[in-house]
């Protein structure tokens, strides 16, 4: 468990694939690393996922082992449900103040166990990880995979009965918990504050997220996990499972309307790894994707496509203008067809998901100082050269939070601005800033 | 139960009743809340128990909206109250009854 005030080389700021990467490698190379992620677990969007593009593996399985391995590592202290509150700079770097929001449980008690929850007699929706479709109680462990496995309390809507109380075998709850504060004197700081997803009610010709069945990608996403809201996909306006599924592509990015010119990357290959995924799941369901080109950037995605045509996915050229909905409540896409004399047409579908874009998970400005790009992701300055280096001396940034990218290229900037840290440190170390008590815990 | 026991229980009460007063108003909208949620939940359950039932079902038995219906089931089942009992007829829906445990 963390002290009230913490020396470390290095802070990381998101607990995505991406921070807790970064984290790693310079906790592997003995650099003492905290690692601070808003959410009461770390694995960002990733976890979240059902199955990875292009090689179709279990996302569950692999982001899993590098949660346990950032919560478990003795050279990284894990804050989680935790935020920073300021950032300044002191001749050792920069001294950070984090807010640990409590959880009004014990962290080192509880053992994950669920006791409480099973108990405890009021379902919410679960906005935060299943986009409302399920329920968590008062007191949850957030998900089957969650690191921490602790629970926390929505003390809001609590009524108070005592039921966790008995049933917890730990005596982990406490309703008198406060925020605490945490000061920590760090040499460098990473940004790994990830993205967000376009708003699926962004768009009125859309329906403005008020069409039932129409949904976005990361919401598709859970309905196609094992351990999604429904353990299947169904549709979310009366359970029916969908025979007829449209993808609408760049519903979110190159679009000038929404602000967002540019291209999310990812939302082609996505769109494509879960039309393969649904016709496994629904061999019946047709399934089309409406696209205006489809992007397929990265190794062997080329070949992940033509796979997707080959299992009868339909591709069809044209720009979405208008969905609506009939009285059974079936969306109704009303499109050019571009490779058809640009006829324009309605088709009915069961189920309509968005593939939205990718947008910056927050604004680096107010407390680093880091300015962003016109896209409003961190700039990097001289990309080319030092990926991860920001206009900040001291300050470095990764992943999403640079721009729209996939998992691997997250991973791979992630070592990067690992590398680039550990060059900066070594140099500063070299040149002899170093105190005493910075030079014992390297390479301890 | 021991005398300890016994005192620990009536200092737990007590905290209770303190934390109520404490979150009077917030603590009177959950406890709406609950009681508008376990009376849907009866009325989930009791149509359920003749046969299992589709989310469509269950709304114009209940006359709740279907969606509505939908979110209850998936949580009924993800704390082991509800459980599927394949498909109707028509291959479009699937049916729920209630798990043994809630049938008891
Ligand atoms: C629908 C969909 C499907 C996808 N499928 C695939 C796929 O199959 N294969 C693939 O390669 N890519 C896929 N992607 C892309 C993939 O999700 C990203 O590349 C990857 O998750 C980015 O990781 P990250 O760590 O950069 O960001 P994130 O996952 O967003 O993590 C950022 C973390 O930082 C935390 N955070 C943010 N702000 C703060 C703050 N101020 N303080 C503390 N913590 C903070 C967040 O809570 C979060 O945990 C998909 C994307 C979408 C939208
Ligand atoms: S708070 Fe207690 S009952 Fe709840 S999960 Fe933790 S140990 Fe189990």
């Amino acid at each position: 468990m963390a002290a009230d005030r913490l020396q470390v080389d290095t802070i990381v700021i998101g607990g995505g694939i991406a921070g807790m990467q970064a984290a790693l490698d310079l906790a592997d190379q003995g650099y003492r690393v905290a690692l601070v992620e808003k959410n009461p677990s770390v694995g960002g969007k990733m976890i979240g996922l059902s199955k990875v593009f292009p090689t179709l593996d279990c996302c569950s399985c692999i982001t899993t082992p590098k949660m346990a391995a950032v919560a478990y590592h003795d050279n990284i202290d894990l804050l989680t449900y935790s935020e920073v509150q300021s950032v300044s700079r002191n001749e050792q770097g920069f001294v950070v103040q984090v807010l640990k929001k409590p959880r009004y449980v014990i962290d080192d008690a509880c053992t994950g166990c669920r006791s409480c929850e099973l108990v405890c007699p009021l379902d919410l929706p679960d906005d935060a990880n299943e986009f409302g479709r399920t329920a968590h109680r008062v007191i949850y462990v957030p998900f089957t995979t969650a690191v921490p496995q602790k629970a926390l309390i929505d003390i809001d809507q609590c009524v108070f009965c005592g039921k966790c109380l008995q049933a917890c075998p730990s005596d982990a709850i406490d309703f008198s918990q406060l925020p605490a504060f945490l000061e920590i004197q760090a040499r460098s700081i990473i940004l790994a504050t990830g993205y967000q997803v376009t708003r699926y009610d962004a768009k009125k010709q859309y329906g403005a997220g008020k069409l039932r069945n129409v949904i976005d990608g990361l919401m598709m996403e859970r309905l196609l996990a094992p351990t999604g809201p429904y353990g299947r996909v169904l549709r979310p306006s009366d359970g029916k499972q969908p025979a007829s599924i449209a993808y609408v592509q760049c519903a979110g990015s190159r679009d000038e309307t929404l602000g967002v010119p540019y291209c999310s990357r990812v939302c082609c290959m996505y769109a494509i790894k879960q039309a393969m995924l649904l016709s496994g799941m629904l061999p019946l369901a047709d399934i089309t994707i409406y696209y205006m080109d489809i992007r397929t950037f990265g190794k062997g995605y080329e070949q992940f496509y033509r796979s997707a045509q080959a299992m009868g996915i339909t591709f069809v050229k044209g720009k979405v203008a208008r969905i609506t909905e009939d009285a059974d409540q079936n969306p109704t896409v009303r499109v050019e067809l571009i490779d058809d004399h640009s006829q324009v047409v309605e088709r009915k579908h069961d189920l309509v998901v968005l593939s939205v874009g990718m947008l910056p998970g927050g604004d680096p400005q107010a407390l680093y100082g880091v300015p962003t790009s016109e896209d409003g992701f961190v700039r990097i300055p001289n990309y080319n050269v030092a990926p991860a280096t920001t206009t900040q001396e001291g300050v470095f940034a990764t992943g999403t939070a640079i721009g729209p990218m996939d998992i691997v290229d997250s991973i791979v900037t992630a070592s990067a601005a690992a590398a680039e840290v550990s060059a900066y440190l070594q140099s500063h170390y070299a040149a002899g800033s170093l105190t005493d008590a910075e030079r014992s815990l390297i390479h301890a | 139960m021991n005398v300890t026991s016994k005192e620990q229980a009536r200092k737990r009460t007590q905290m209770l009743v303190e934390l109520r007063k404490q979150h009077d108003a917030q603590v009177k909208q959950a406890q709406e809340r609950l009681k508008e949620q376990q009376t849907i939940r009866k009325t989930l359950q009791r149509a359920m128990q003749g046969a299992p039932r589709s989310v469509p079902q269950l709304a114009a038995i209940t006359n709740l909206a279907a969606y509505e219906v939908l979110w209850h089931i998936a949580a009924m089942k993800k704390y082991g109250v509800v459980e599927e009992a394949g498909m109707d007829t028509g291959g479009e829906y699937y049916l729920y009854e209630l798990s043994k445990e809630a049938k008891g």
